[in-house]
């Protein structure tokens, strides 16, 4: 690796440090200001419970005080116990949750992208032809529809009318509905980036040498034109992931996944504070890293793009 | 290569993913194939427990098929029965411990009978005055791993119920316990001034039990039958996350945790060492977890589950008609009400009224108010789910004194309760507000209006069928010229709002934990956390405008003047020690009178709880708490 590239990595980490721990404080305080806590019921407890439930949380502190016990425990990994699952950990409980929702994320990702860039080339291939256009009206719509209208539409049509699906996310095949609304929009995203960088590429002198050389329409595509057509396509993965996992927030309520975006949503209404601190770190470092990672990839796959 | 293999590996997993769906999402109609599933699943059932719990990952389908499938919430908070506060918690638990007492059907109603003792004997009147009970367990009590249950279980378990490291929310189930008020006593920074405090609870040996309480109370047994009273053992206990996890879920029940599948399902079976496993004629449940009233409707209509026990609000008016059999409406012991901060300014800034003389004329306005709405409207074309409009606040189902409805004798007029809440009284009710608030404000006679009401605001959780309710609240002030503004805001941060009194007027509500008007009572003290009305707080601290004589039950006290800590606290006070049932309830319907005198509480209706039940399950029922009890049903 060279020397650049590693100077790169670095700062670019530091950085992503840097952006996590914002987050942290950021999240920390605003949760804290917000009304209501972790204790606030219907039924309130009395306040000698309500003190001894603060005390045994450490939530009696000053507010700075528990900031900095909790950035000590978050360094060494510890996320500390839920307040509201009471006897199970963050740790524990996002893990659950993850085995969902990544299962969900990684498939929806996978569909998108193979989808999506089959169809983008079919689209370039067959420029202006009627398929070509009923792609790309299919896309339109799918990119300028949000998620919880989509998933909505679909639980309405396949689980409620025609009962094709379960309507619950954590039935067998409940996973079905969830990954499809996930996986549209950025689906038709590729499906429009692959075909417009397509376009730019088939315009370029190589694969007119390719053409004037008698190669055949899909050949020039899969063998020659797409790897440079894929270059805008990685640039996007990072932002696709971002979107699938703050998308499976939505997703996964809409459905009832038992996801960690459920969860996440649900610790915010019952101010599970370790609940949201901890779900609030992983999606952000998720988040991070995966853009980090398309960053480094966009690089080695196009050598004429400089890092600094 | 390596990045070959990786896309083959994650396309067959794809597509072994997708064909598993596929297949069971049309297994729904084919007989032979449900069969198979069914095999299939117990099979991977089996596979799963050798390879430990990677291989069940996902799988939540493992126990479907099987056994009783239900839907009754979403994933509790927690299944330690010291720790739980929710209903849906207690019906799982009342499937996996055995208490002192339990809940039995009886005919049309219910009673409590011993479970884990022998027999619920009278208390002995010490001294003292306090009373103490003695219960001796029934031979062969095991727990699920084995041992024996012993009385000094029971005695660890309520100690730590109501311990300070443990701070549960339902602790003060036992505050009528001789010891509970030292153990509790704390000093500012949350220290116990007692630490050696402990409550009077002794296991004398390994069977009998022994407890004193502070006084004699008419729902001691009924108590005995709350999960947060159920055995756990300390050794099983010690480990923290004991409640989470199936292999260290050790209980004493009918059933025994086999599986939890978190936010997906809940899976009991049948304790063959139980001590009434004769009686237990349901072999497995399996507790589906969603708290989405569409996703168990549809679940419900295409036969995955048996009951749920709720369904979405629109579609209530269709499923009685749809399904008369199976849509099920019960009383729920509480009360929906309108509930005005009583330091909120209601009276016209021409008014010279100051002091008591305001304080007792607001009163009057908010009782007149109260009369301009029209309950039965409410209930038949807003909330549509059989609720019961309320002229009081102490719910239906509470029972008095003499086994009668408490509500039914309520106040002092012909009718139940404080207002009359018939179709017929309409009218009635509206000229007699009008009259009233003439007396204070300003009435447009040409328009019907009144134009010098301060404007109010109403504020709401965010939900649409609340939304519906106060819109409806609206449109009656707005039909006498009130203008009532609506506010909704999140639910934690709404009860935050509530109880520290930053509102005018809001919705509310309260479901009573146990068979007692003392439930409904004893929160409108002073110092209560869920006086949300603001009783005896702020300027009405100072308002000297309450009179209680007690001379005629033989007490006392007599306050003419007083104000609600120098009275209405008295009085609770006086309730809580109270010996004899019959002025005890008497007490209590003046301990009414007092709040509803002041028009605060305005209630609107009594709750229902809402299920549906398959015609297949026979031997189900659900207790007047809201527990549902599957142990006893059968398939037919």
């Amino acid at each position: 690796m060279n020397p650049n590239m590693l100077k790169y990595i670095i700062k670019r980490i530091i950085l992503a440090i840097f952006t996590v721990w914002v987050v942290i404080t950021v999240t920390f305080f605003i949760m804290h200001a917000v009304p209501g806590g972790p204790f606030t019921s219907e039924k309130a407890v009395s306040p000698a419970v309500q003190k001894a439930m603060e005390a045994k949380y450490g939530l009696d502190k000053p507010l700075m005080s528990q900031y900095f016990t909790y950035l000590t425990d978050v360094i060494q990994f510890k996320f500390g116990p839920s307040l509201k699952q009471r006897g199970r950990m963050v740790i524990d409980i996002i893990f659950d949750g993850m085995k969902t929702s990544a299962k969900l994320g990684v498939i929806a990702a996978f569909l998108a992208l193979i989808i999506g860039i089959v169809l983008g080339s079919f689209a370039a291939l067959l420029r202006n032809s009627f398929l070509d256009r009923l792609i790309m009206v299919i896309t339109t719509a799918f990119v300028s529809m949000p998620s919880f209208i989509m998933g909505s539409l679909l639980l309405v049509a396949f689980a409620i009318k025609t009962h094709i699906f379960p309507a619950n996310g954590a039935a067998s095949g409940g996973l079905v509905l969830p990954i499809i609304t996930l996986m549209l929009y950025p689906m038709s995203y590729i499906t429009r980036l692959t075909r417009s960088s397509m376009l730019d590429v088939l315009g370029q002198d190589y694969i007119r040498t390719a053409r004037a050389k008698g190669v055949s329409g899909g050949r020039i595509i899969f063998g020659h034109a797409l790897k440079n057509a894929l270059i805008p396509v990685i640039t996007y993965f990072g932002p696709m992931l971002a979107y699938i996992v703050t998308g499976s927030l939505v997703v996964e309520q809409i459905f009832a996944v038992p996801g960690i975006g459920r969860a996440y949503v649900s610790s915010i209404t019952n101010r599970d504070y370790t609940m949201i601190m901890g779900t609030t770190i992983v999606l952000a470092s998720l988040i991070v890293i995966m853009n980090l990672v398309s960053d480094i990839l966009y690089k080695v796959v196009d050598p004429r793009i400089t890092l600094e | 290569m390596k990045k070959k293999l990786l896309a083959i590996l994650l396309s067959a997993a794809m597509v072994a993913s997708l064909t598993a769906c596929g297949d069971s999402a049309q297994s729904g109609n084919a007989p032979e194939e449900l069969a198979e599933d069914i095999e299939a699943a117990a099979e991977e059932d089996a596979a799963a427990e050798e390879a430990g719990d990677e291989a069940a990952e996902g799988d939540t389908s493992a126990a479907a098929g099987e056994g009783l499938n239900v839907c009754i919430a979403s994933e509790p908070d927690t299944l330690d029965p010291a720790l739980n506060s929710a209903v849906d918690g207690a019906t799982m638990l009342v499937h996996l411990f055995s208490g002192l007492a339990k809940w039995e059907k009886d005919g049309e109603g219910f009673k409590i009978v011993p479970d884990a003792a022998t027999e619920l004997p009278e208390g002995v009147v010490n001294d003292d005055g306090t009373v103490t009970y003695t219960y001796t367990l029934r031979d062969g009590l095991k727990w699920s791993d084995g041992k024996d249950v012993t009385a000094g279980d029971f005695e660890f378990a309520w100690k730590r119920a109501v311990s300070v490291d443990l701070a549960t929310d339902y602790g003060y189930m036992f505050e009528i316990v001789d010891g509970y008020d030292e153990v509790w006593d704390l000093d500012d920074d949350g220290n116990p001034n007692n630490p050696d405090a402990q409550l009077n609870v002794k296991a004398l040996d390994e069977k009998t039990l022994e407890v004193t309480l502070e006084n004699k109370v008419s729902y001691w047994n009924e108590l005995l039958a709350f999960p947060v009273y159920f055995p756990v053992r300390e050794d099983v206990v010690s480990n923290e996350s004991w409640a989470t996890d199936p292999s260290t879920y050790v209980c004493n029940g009918p059933y025994t945790m086999t599986d939890w599948q978190h936010n997906s399902v809940i899976t009991l079976k049948k304790n063959p060492d139980y001590v009434d496993a004769d009686q237990i004629t349901m072999d497995q449940i399996n507790f589906y977890l969603s708290d989405d009233a569409n996703n168990m409707l549809t679940n419900f209509k295409n036969g995955d589950w048996a009951m749920i026990d709720d369904v979405p609000t629109n579609e209530i008016a269709t499923l009685k008609n749809d399904y008369p059999d199976n849509f099920f409406v019960e009383g729920q012991i509480g009360t929906y009400y309108v509930c005005w901060n009583i330091n909120q300014k209601l009276l016209p800034d021409s008014s010279s009224l100051k002091g008591v003389e305001a304080a007792k004329a607001e009163a009057e306005i908010r009782n007149a108010l109260s009369l301009l709405f029209d309950r039965n409207y409410i209930v038949d074309s807003i909330a549509q789910g059989g609720q019961v409009p309320a002229s009081s606040f102490v719910a239906m189902g509470l029972t008095d004194a003499d086994g009668s409805e408490f509500y039914k004798n309520a106040g002092s007029n012909s009718f139940d309760g404080y207002y009359d809440v018939s179709a017929d009284a309409l009218e009635a009710n509206f000229n007699s507000a009008v009259e009233t608030l003439k007396k204070y404000y300003t009435y447009d006679e040409a328009s019907g209006k009144f134009t010098d009401v301060p404007t109010l605001t109403y504020l709401y959780n965010t939900s649409d069928a609340h939304k519906a309710i106060a819109e409806y609240l609206q449109s009656a002030f707005a039909a006498v010229g009130i203008t009532m503004n609506l506010e909704n805001q999140e639910w934690a941060t709404f009860l935050n709002t509530r109880k520290e009194g930053n509102y005018s007027v809001a919705r509310n509500g309260w479901l009573a934990d146990y068979n007692d008007p003392i439930c409904f009572l004893d929160m409108w003290v002073s110092g209560s956390g869920n006086n949300d009305v603001q009783y005896g707080k702020g300027d009405h601290e100072k308002i000297k405008a309450y009179d209680l004589d007690l001379t005629e039950f033989g007490y006392d006290t007599k306050v003419e003047g007083g104000t609600w800590a120098e009275t209405y606290d008295v009085l609770i006070a006086d309730i809580k020690s109270c010996e004899d049932e019959a002025t005890r309830y008497k007490l209590m319907h003046k301990a009414e009178d007092m709040l509803m005198e002041t028009g605060c509480i305005c209630p609107l209706y009594f709750y229902t709880d809402l299920y549906m039940v398959d015609n297949s399950l026979k031997g189900f029922f659900s207790n007047p708490l809201g527990y549902k009890y599957f142990m006893y049903s059968t398939f037919e």
